[in-house]
Formats: C-alpha cells, sequence, structure tokens
C-alpha cells in the first residue's frame, strides 16, 4: 500500500512531467492560454495515460519487446480517439477549442514515456497509481500555466474578469512566445523552491 | 520465439483488430450526437442572421446552399447562406444574413476560424461584427480607424489582415446571393 501511495504522489511534485522531467511540451505550450483550455487539456489526457498504463500493464507479458512501441501507439491511439469523439459529442464547446491538440495526445511523450518507463515493467495497481499522480501533477501545471497566461494577457481567470478596466492586457501572453516565457518562469520557481525544501 | 515474426504480425494484428472494434462502437454511438451538435448548430446561427425569422427553406442554387427565412405571418425575411474562404491561418467559415429587397446584410456570424486567440479572434466579437450589421450592398473598404462612411469596416487593431480575411468572404457571399436571387426574385 506504501508503495502505491509513493508511486501517487511521485507525479504531483517530485517527478512533475511539466516542471521536472519537462516532457509533454506539446500540448503543455499550445493550448495553455487560458485556465480552462489547461485544465480540459489536462483532464483528457489524464484519461489517456491513465488508461492505456492500465491496459499496458495487462497486457505487457503478451507483447513481444520488438513491436512494443508499435503495440502501445495502438493502444493509446484508441484511447485519444475514444476521447475525441467522446468530447465532440458530449462538450462540443470544449472540443471545439481543443479541437487540433486532442489527436496530438497520441504523440504526447508523457503518454508514452509513461508506458516505457512505469507501466510496462509494473503491475496494474501500481500502474494506475502512477497514471493517477502523473495525471493530476499533469492538470495542475497545465492550469497553473493556463491561468498565468490568462491573467496576463486577458486579465481574468477560467474566463472571470478579475483585472479592471486600467489593466492593459499583454497580448503577447495567449501568443506562442507567452507560453515559453511563463513555463521558463515557472520552472524556475519551482527549482528555487525546492532548493529551499532540500 | 518471443520475437519470431509470425509473432510480432499476430499480436499487432490481434490488437488492431480490438481497437478497430471498440472505436466502430465509440463511433456508432457519438456520430448522432456530433452532427446534431453541428445541425443545431447552423440552425441557431440562421436565426441569429435573419432577425424575425421563424420558419427556414433549404435550397440550392448555383452549387451553393442558400437559407430562406419566413416570419409569422410568412412573408420573406431574408436569405442566409454558409461561405467559407481563406483567413489568417486557416479556413475561416461564416454564416451571412441579407436582406434583398432593401439591399442589406443583416448580420454576420462566425462557424469556424482558426485565427490567433486574442488578435485575429476577436472576429466573433460583437465589436467587429456589428460592422456588417444593416450594411448595404457594395463594394467594402477596410480602414483603421472610424469614419462615417456606410462602405467602411473597421479593422481590429492589431489583426487588420484577419479583418481584410472576412470582409472578402463577405464580400464573395453579398455577390454570390446577388447573383442566386437579383432581378427581382
Amino acid at each position: 500500500m506504501n508503495q502505491v501511495i509513493k508511486d501517487f504522489k511521485n507525479g504531483l511534485w517530485q517527478e512533475n512531467p511539466i516542471f521536472r522531467l519537462v516532457i509533454g511540451m506539446c500540448p503543455t505550450l499550445a493550448v495553455t492560454n487560458t485556465a480552462t483550455n489547461g485544465l480540459a487539456m489536462g483532464l483528457a489526457t489524464s484519461f489517456v495515460l491513465i488508461s492505456s498504463e492500465i491496459v499496458i500493464s495487462l497486457i505487457k507479458k503478451l507483447i513481444p519487446t520488438n513491436v512494443r512501441i508499435p503495440s502501445y501507439i495502438l493502444v493509446i491511439a484508441t484511447f485519444v480517439t475514444f476521447t475525441d469523439y467522446f468530447l465532440k459529442a458530449f462538450f462540443p464547446s470544449i472540443a471545439s477549442s481543443l479541437s487540433l491538440f486532442i489527436p496530438l495526445i497520441v504523440v504526447n511523450c508523457l503518454i508514452l514515456g509513461r508506458q516505457e518507463a512505469f507501466a510496462s515493467k509494473n503491475p496494474v495497481h501500481r500502474s494506475f497509481a502512477d497514471g493517477v499522480g502523473m495525471g493530476i501533477g499533469f492538470t495542475w501545471a497545465l492550469v497553473l500555466l493556463g491561468s498565468v497566461r490568462e491573467l496576463l494577457g486577458m486579465g481574468s481567470i477560467f474566463g472571470l474578469q478579475i483585472l479592471g478596466e486600467w489593466y492593459r492586457p499583454m497580448i503577447i501572453m495567449i501568443l506562442p512566445a507567452g507560453a515559453f516565457i511563463s513555463l521558463g518562469i515557472l520552472v524556475g520557481i519551482m527549482n528555487l523552491i525546492s532548493r529551499k525544501v532540500n | 520465439m518471443e520475437n519470431s515474426t509470425s509473432r510480432l504480425i499476430l499480436t499487432l494484428t490481434v490488437i488492431g483488430v480490438i481497437s478497430a472494434l471498440v472505436l466502430t462502437f465509440v463511433f456508432q454511438w457519438t456520430t448522432p450526437l456530433i452532427n446534431k451538435h453541428k445541425a443545431v448548430a447552423q440552425e441557431k446561427a440562421i436565426f441569429s442572421v435573419l432577425p424575425g425569422a421563424v420558419e427556414i427553406k433549404k435550397h440550392d442554387k448555383n452549387g451553393n446552399t442558400f437559407f430562406t427565412g419566413y416570419d409569422k405571418s410568412g412573408s420573406k425575411v431574408g436569405i442566409a447562406m454558409v461561405t467559407e474562404g481563406g483567413g489568417f491561418q486557416g479556413v475561416i467559415k461564416l454564416m451571412i444574413g441579407t436582406d434583398l429587397d432593401q439591399g442589406k446584410i443583416y448580420g454576420i456570424k462566425i462557424l469556424e476560424h482558426q485565427e490567433t486567440p486574442g488578435l485575429g479572434a476577436r472576429i466573433t466579437g460583437e465589436e467587429y461584427k456589428s460592422n456588417f450589421v444593416d450594411k448595404p450592398f457594395g463594394s467594402y473598404q477596410v480602414i483603421k480607424k472610424s469614419s462615417s462612411n456606410p462602405l467602411d469596416i473597421e479593422a481590429i487593431a492589431g489583426a487588420t489582415i484577419s479583418s481584410k480575411k472576412v470582409t472578402n468572404i463577405v464580400q464573395n457571399a453579398v455577390q454570390e446571393i446577388e447573383k442566386a436571387f437579383g432581378g427581382g426574385e
């Protein structure tokens, strides 16, 4: 049980996919221009990550090592396509703002990386814990990044106007360049905190 | 044995078949819902660009699909059409509603676009779209400051290209509608 909790906590901070491992950068940089988009992308990725970690951990013994990567990709792609259709059918507004980036989850190296590094070597319950932890770690990082960019770029968070009329939005923050700037500063802050803690 | 060719082929085939089965099921389950959302969105767009319309009739002419709106008393409100063209990034698809009798545009609604968030994406905002409300048919000019000329379209600051592209699409749509229905229909 202790091991499971450790696996779960791992992704939250110690090995946070965005701030620590710095993987899965494509969606991180592309869709975090608002907090809502960050949250939706985080949840969609988490769903794919958890489901594929479970399936791959279950079938790991049946997959010959030579074709493990194509097998993982097939499993991941199945879940991604499912997510794509599901969002389009039940959450059309979120689907339209994420449209292009959902199919890209297939090649998100966070997901393939966790299959290779964790699910293919560990039992189902530990893979599940790892998926949930990594998923939450990924989601909170995207929401934080999205909130910072939305606040500075549009003066709002989750669509709620926070800064008043006096604030002149820095449009660069919601453009791609703003993603690099805020990510760099946030990673720096995280490193500073870790160093203080240690 | 582990890595024999037949074993590799078999593994990938089995995974592929299972994946295809799952997705076939998902596809059948979600497609009707997705189509419904699309139809609802289009219908909403038609009503929003034809004020007062309660009934819509669809007809094809010259390779385009037009929607004629009728009000409560059954008289014709105007004609709407879906049209698209290139934007600053990707295709912009919009719905335009026109009043042929008075020769003016009722308004436009952007259906799909991939313009830059915060800049070009403001073509979906009321401030820019209001440019086209009650605009007479004619040759439009995109300008950067406000003017009293009825044929001028005020560009969005920082998104002149997007503003021009939308204006072009609207211009073409007006011509298509006039071509299809002009001559006193």
